[in-house]
């Protein structure tokens, strides 16, 4: 044990700040993939609730084809499949197309969720007086679905932090890369490891507490809210629509 | 077009060659999928327990482990019980380390999982059990988890639709299951978009289903409130 973390402490100032470098990148899959996410996820949850022809189908499959499969799959499918027939990515734009891909098909029945959330008086009162569907979306209905949206689209946030480890896979430069090159070179690998867990903590963790900080703030709405007596339930909803890993949360508290 | 139809050609006259292959790797996916499940419910519950008894100390150490496992990557994990433990001089078969690297994680969750359900249980129920003469360990055995395994139902189909997929990482360390089963074919074919794509439907093929029974469990449930 002495041993192990003489080591440590030998050798911590050569490994963090390359590890640090890394967890740049890591932070930049991430950022990347969510606006992807954000935006690609609003307009799949508005073709889910439209009732376009075709396209409210092709969205439904979208997100059962993406929410169905792994995400280490659809990496390999946009890096090595696409390049197989003909479309070369260089790794970074690989990994945040098919995270932000991923990520649209979560934040879209999260979106759906909070969409459900806001009562249907709410939108019939809107086009009453006379406004269009679409602006009843944009200046009624959304504003109000955020409250929904918000503590479980962070925690999705949290979920891509973690997942754009999975960009190792096909040797984008991020923390776990730069760590598995680190172990080739010093044959250290539980120090090394364990160092880039520490990291992932320092940017996890922050973001979880926000996580929390948002869900209590949700639900202290509910009191308040119009229609709001089913808020606990449509939270619990969004959630397990966001829930990457299956991990429980909101309501199970 | 001709090298759309051209894709699907080769893919299906090499349909009867990659399916078996792929097919066996699958087998390997469920297993280690149920292996992992059961090893985190067991965890999870060891969990759970320490940390409600508060039982000093080791009770603490599970809340801490719950709130820190939670914020590292399942790679990451897993390569500190692969490779870093190798170090350490303790050498794990890929699917034993696959199950505890998948497990640490699942662990915590089905730790918060069942801590919700003991929640649900009404506080009169443990007190009844224990007025007519239950020990503390038999009030929970025979009185509140068997009526907040009620609750505990939905959420864990959930997780273990999540690990299904999650499994997909520890082809990282060569264990040898539907993805790596995959990215063998595709260096030994050189046809990566045939065979992800067909691996892809083979782990639809497989959590759909569980997705449509966690729906059915939670809507019947539900009903029974």
């Amino acid at each position: 044990m002495g041993d192990f973390l003489q080591v440590f402490a030998d050798n911590v100032h050569d490994w963090f700040p390359p590890l640090l470098r890394a967890a740049e990148v890591t932070l930049e899959l991430a950022v990347l993939s969510i606006a992807v996410g954000l935006v690609l996820g609003l307009l799949v949850a508005l073709l889910k609730v439209s009732r376009l022809p075709i396209l409210r189908p092709a969205a439904v499959v979208y997100i059962e084809a993406i929410r169905g499969t792994p995400a280490l799959t659809q990496i390999y499918l946009v890096y090595f499949g696409l390049a197989g027939i003909g479309l070369v990515m260089d790794n970074i734009t690989a990994a945040v197309v098919a995270l932000g891909m991923n990520t649209a098909a979560y934040m879209a029945e999260i979106y759906r969720a909070g969409i459900e959330s806001v009562h249907k008086g709410q939108r019939d009162a809107a086009l009453s007086i006379g406004m269009t569907p679409l602006q009843t979306m944009r200046f009624i209905v959304l504003p109000q679905a955020w409250r929904v949206v918000l503590p479980p689209a962070a925690n999705l946030g949290v979920a891509i932090l973690k997942d754009t480890s999975l960009a190792s896979a096909i040797a984008t430069p991020e923390l776990m890369s730069r760590a598995y090159d680190l172990v080739g070179q010093t044959w250290r690998p539980m120090h090394i490891y364990l160092l880039a867990a520490l990291i992932y903590m320092m940017m996890c963790l922050p973001l979880i507490r926000l996580v929390r900080y948002l869900e209590r703030g949700a639900r202290r709405g509910e009191a308040e809210a119009p229609g709001g007596r089913g808020l606990r339930r449509r939270l619990a909803e969004a959630w397990a629509a966001g829930a990457r890993h299956g991990e429980p949360g909101a309501v199970a508290k | 077009m001709s090298g759309f139809l051209e894709f699907w050609r080769i893919l299906l006259a090499r349909l009867p060659e990659f399916l078996p292959y792929l097919l066996r790797g699958a087998v390997v996916t469920v297993e280690i999928t149920v292996a992992t499940l059961l090893f985190a419910c067991l965890f999870g519950l060891v969990l759970a327990l320490l940390k409600r008894a508060r039982v000093p100390l080791l009770g603490s150490l599970a809340s801490v482990y719950i709130e820190l496992v939670r914020a590292v990557p399942v790679l990451t994990t897993l390569f500190i019980i692969y490779f870093g433990l190798a170090y350490l001089g303790i050498q794990l078969p890929s699917f034993v380390a696959a199950v505890l690297g998948l497990g640490m994680l699942g662990g915590a969750y089905m730790a918060e999982i069942v801590r919700a359900g003991i929640d649900s249980v009404h506080r009169g129920q443990r007190e009844a059990a224990l007025s007519i003469g239950m020990t503390p360990a038999q009030a929970m055995r025979f009185v509140v988890l068997p009526q907040a395994a009620r609750v505990v139902v939905p959420p864990t189909a959930n997780y273990a639709i999540g690990l299904l997929k999650d499994t997909a990482i520890v082809s990282t360390v060569a264990a040898p299951e539907l993805l790596f089963a995959a990215k063998t074919l595709v260096s030994q074919t050189i046809l990566p978009m045939q065979i992800y794509l067909l691996t892809a439907l083979i782990y639809l093929a497989l959590s759909l289903p569980l997705a449509h029974l966690a729906n059915a469990m939670e809507l019947r449930l539900r009903r029974g409130d």
